[in-house]
């Protein structure tokens, strides 16, 4: 059984005259927390939007690699890829505005759930049972990043910091093997993001997932990630053990460039 | 080869006249972004008010002060051209009064909001139209026509009117004046400006404003020149016709992305040519057997070019947003029910008060009323009540599913359809076809008619997998108009549906009614608190989310459409068993606007919320009304509705999307803290649309 879980190779992506991805080529090892960084427009989100779906590349493939066989992700919809394992959080928290977190936790179920529409109106045939195992799966998610006492809020009404842990939330629902995180700090204080990593690094070893995560905070990168991809202009710049990225100079030059000038 | 060009003029002609509503629609929409459901009733209202002029017009003041008793009494009679500043100068005002009272507040309102409003405003103008004018189709015989009906040219077999010639070259005039005015006006310079950027134009200096002010008043007296030549062309017209034909305006104006001049012009005079050289071979084939093909065709032809957009019609057109191509961040904009909804109501207002009444007792009172309403519908027939009140009870069970149609569709999948109408239409025809062709015995024809409503709701639904707020409102309109055209003609007089003779007492039929309603709601209730309702709501909040969570969209949306279909057909097939035999004016794109307006207002989220509209706006008018005029639809309930949309979603400038928090920041008296979040949720969703 391969190291690899997911096998990015030569994705090339262009918005009209924009070279966004420019045949980006990585491995991403299976269990490992491997953070992606770059500069703004470096096409980090728009890689993500391919390996979950909302964004087709022009050519290149995207391998997956479950425990029982390969996927070819490219042309799949996102919400098949769900059903490969494969989770994503946007950079904007984003749930389901009007919708009770309990609610969201128990949606975001959808896939684990086999009743079908007939069955669960007349709630027969495992169907109660079915609806008592997600409601009880969704309150312990809530009850372990803390939510419990909000449970019946609308989403639209939590903060943008309780709408990540909201999301983090329906991950240990859901379970994915793969999970993609666009920014996780973005738009929450700064506080609430140096507790955002042990919480991540729990939620990792909780889930036994592999995690795929942007970010531009980089003390929590750092301690985060065991591996980085550094990106620029559509390219991988460079990849490799956290610290050694750190010290690359071509990272250095293109990141944080004003500082390697001086 | 002859007789295809001897049908040309006709078409020539009609496009026109969809080339200037879908003009004039687009002259609108690029300078203030609102499409305007209301264009056609503003053309047919502006239509009747210049024929009355032209027919003569009784015009009464009296005074009655004190001392003073004075009066005027005059019969206004002007001739044609007479009349026409005059209906111009009210078309105006129609327009600068639309947009000063009306769409102002609205200016930055999202465009959910919008199309409810205008859709409000189009209910309003035409049952006015009717109001004012009598219930009377408008005849607007040869001396009256907006140019003599006199043939003017004739080459080669193909003739043309004068009145046919005139209209054309009106329409050219105005297209040409159009290009100029945008060209060479600095008017016009900033029109544009606002077209392209509203906030960047205002910061450079143009009022906004004032540019929306020129596009509702000259968009509104384009909308009455086009209201009185589609009046005369067709001779006889009453307003609901000139609506109906004003949707194909949209289309054309659609299918130019609401933005392009030259295409919206194009296809409105393709629209029109498609339609009429049909008609005229269908007409020469077999008019009845065809009846609405033509219809059908152009609907088919308009949904595949918005489903497909073609490059080579769309190149060098920029996809708005607001079009409905490109979903908005998320459904916020869909919460209308919250501030209508009696229970949500309920519940801000209990954050306010403290909690004046615990949380159990609530519970325990939503209960007792409930089972007060089910004990009273249970025992209503028994009642020592008149005969008439019959029939209103059976209608108002059917209302009641019509509303709850439209609560599945819009309030929980969020996509914005009025083709309930068609369903009831549907539902009928599959009992019609169940109990005369099949000889089913009861209950059967009700399963026909249900199962014939599944493939047509798929029909229906497929465009919305592709298409979204102002594109599926549109597609669903002309869904509605071809049902209108193609089946309810074929509903005849003679077309009898037999009640079985153990149904023959309208109280025995009441009980059956109650049945079905009951295990409709039933099913609605459950479904919304399983896993389909739940991925409707994510479906109607984030598309996106909810595909990230493997929730499929095509799968789900389908279903929606199809128990709203199924509920909608259910409907139908009890008022066929009701009437015994179907009449058209309840499955038409009036009806579907309508109902849609009366369940916004009980509550479109909500399950109750058709509770309410269906005894504020079905029984009660309908009972009031007595035994006689209980069986045709009353147009108050219509207007009543329309104004309380407009009111209410004016006292929120900011809109729908915000009015939850609207209230709770008028009401409750809450934390700062709170606010912040809400701000910040706020400004990440504006992040979201811009991303």
């Amino acid at each position: 059984m391969s190291d690899t879980i997911l096998s990015i190779k030569e994705v090339k992506l262009a918005f009209g005259g924009v070279q966004a991805l420019d045949g980006v080529t990585f491995d991403v090892p299976r269990g490992e927390i491997v953070g992606l960084i770059g500069p703004n427009g470096a096409g980090k989100t728009t890689l993500f939007d391919c390996i979950s779906g909302y964004q087709r590349p022009d050519s290149g493939s995207i391998t997956y690699f479950e425990n029982s066989g390969t996927v070819e992700l490219i042309g799949l919809p996102p919400h098949e890829r769900v059903t490969h394992g494969i989770g994503r959080l946007f950079q904007q928290a984003r749930m389901f505005p009007s919708v009770s977190i309990r609610d969201v936790l128990r949606t975001v179920q959808h896939r684990r759930m086999k009743v079908g529409l007939f069955r669960s109106v007349l709630g027969i045939a495992g169907a109660s049972a079915e609806e008592r195992d997600v409601t009880q799966r969704a309150d312990e998610a809530l009850e372990l990043v803390g939510l419990s006492a909000h449970a019946d809020k609308p989403a639209m009404e939590l903060s943008t910091g309780m709408l990540r842990l909201c999301e983090l939330a329906a991950i240990v629902a859901v379970r994915p093997r793969l999970l993609l995180l666009d920014e996780p700090s973005s738009g929450i204080a700064q506080k609430e993001t140096e507790a955002l990593l042990p919480l991540l690094k729990r939620l990792r070893d909780h889930l036994d997932a592999t995690v795929l995560v942007i970010e531009h905070d980089m003390p929590l990168v750092m301690g985060l990630a065991d591996r980085i991809v550094a990106m620029a202009q559509g390219k991988v710049l460079t990849e490799g053990p956290s610290a050694k990225v750190q010290s690359h100079p071509d990272v250095l030059a293109s990141y944080l460039g004003t500082r390697a000038a001086k | 080869m002859t007789e295809f060009l001897a049908t040309l003029p006709g078409g020539l002609v009609t496009g026109a006249v969809y080339a200037l509503l879908a003009m004039g629609l687009v002259f609108i929409y690029k300078a203030t972004r609102v499409p305007n459901f209301a264009y056609g009733a503003l053309a047919a209202l502006v239509a009747f008010f210049h024929y009355s002029l032209v027919n003569g017009r009784h015009v009464g003041i009296h005074l009655n002060l004190l001392f003073i008793h004075t009066g005027f009494d005059a019969t206004v009679r002007l001739p044609f051209w007479g009349a026409m500043p005059v209906s111009l100068a009210f078309a105006a005002v129609m327009g600068y009064l639309i947009e000063r009272f009306v769409m102002r507040p609205f200016a930055r309102a999202p465009m959910v909001t919008n199309i409810i409003v205008t859709l409000a405003l189009s209910a309003l103008f035409s049952a006015l139209a009717q109001q004012w004018f009598g219930g009377n189709d408008l005849i607007v015989p040869n001396e009256q026509a907006i140019f003599p009906r006199t043939s003017a040219l004739s080459i080669g077999g193909v003739k043309m009117s004068w009145e046919q010639l005139g209209v054309i070259g009106l329409v050219l005039a105005f297209a040409a004046g159009l290009y100029l005015f945008f060209r060479f006006t600095e008017t016009g310079l900033a029109l544009r400006a606002v077209a392209t950027d509203r906030d960047v134009a205002s910061l450079q200096g143009v009022s906004v404003r004032r540019v929306s002010q020129v596009a509702w008043i000259a968009g509104s007296m384009a909308a009455g020149i086009a209201g009185i030549m589609l009046a005369s062309l067709i001779v006889s017209s009453n307003p609901s016709l000139l609506v109906l034909l004003s949707i194909w305006g949209f289309a054309g104006a659609i299918v130019g992305g609401m933005t392009s001049f030259p295409i919206s012009v194009g296809s409105g005079f393709t629209i029109g040519i498609v339609v009429e050289v049909a008609r005229h071979y269908v007409s020469r084939a077999d008019a009845t057997k065809f009846v609405g093909l033509p219809e059908t065709v152009a609907l088919g032809a308009v949904i595949a070019i918005l489903a497909f957009r073609p490059p080579w019609i769309f190149k060098g057109i920029r996809e708005e947003q607001d079009s409905g191509v490109v979903s908005r961040a998320s459904g916020v904009d869909l919460r209308i029910g919250r501030w209508i909804d009696p229970v949500e109501a309920y519940r801000l207002m209990r954050g306010a008060m403290g909690q004046v009444i615990p949380a159990r007792a609530w519970s325990v009172i939503k209960r007792i009323l409930l089972w007060l309403l089910v004990a009273v519908a249970l025992t209503f027939p028994l009642f020592p009540l008149p005969e008439f009140w019959t029939f209103p009870l059976n209608l108002t069970l059917i209302f009641l599913l019509v509303g709850l149609s439209f609560v599945v569709v819009i309030g929980w999948l969020g996509q914005i359809s009025v083709a309930t109408g068609a369903f009831v239409a549907i539902g009928g025809a599959g009992a019609y076809i169940g109990a005369n062709f099949l000889h089913l015995p009861f209950p059967l024809p009700i399963v026909t008619g249900i199962l014939l409503s599944i493939p047509v709701s798929v029909l229906i639904g497929l465009p919305a997998l592709r298409l979204r707020g102002l594109h599926l409102v549109i597609t669903t309109l002309l869904y509605g108009l071809v049902v209108e055209r193609a089946l309810l003609p074929r509903f005849t007089a003679a077309s009898v549906f037999h009640r079985p003779t153990f149904l023959s007492s309208d109280r025995v039929l009441y009980y059956v009614f109650l049945v079905c309603t009951a295990l409709a709601f039933a099913f609605a209730w459950r479904l919304n608190k399983t896993r389909m309702g739940r991925a409707f709501r994510a479906i109607r909040d984030s598309e996106t989310v909810a595909s990230a969570y493997g929730i499929q969209p095509v799968r789900t949306k389908l279903t929606g459409f199809a128990v709203s279909g199924a509920i909608g057909a259910l409907g139908g097939t009890m008022l066929i068993y009701q009437l015994g035999s179907f009449q058209a004016q309840y499955g038409t794109v009036g009806f579907s606007i309508g109902w849609m307006l009366n369940t916004v207002v009980g509550g479109i989220t909500s399950i109750f919320g058709p509770v309410i509209s269906a005894i504020v706006f079905g029984l009660l008018p309908a009972v009031s009304q007595g035994a006689v005029q209980a069986a045709h639809i009353s147009f108050w309930p219509q207007v009543v509705a329309a104004v309380i949309i407009i009111v209410l979603m004016a006292i929120n400038p900011e809109g729908l999307a915000s009015f939850g928090r609207f209230l709770r920041t008028r009401v409750s008296a809450h934390d700062v803290e709170d606010e912040e979040d809400l701000e910040a949720i706020e400004a990440a969703a504006k992040e979201l649309v811009n991303v």
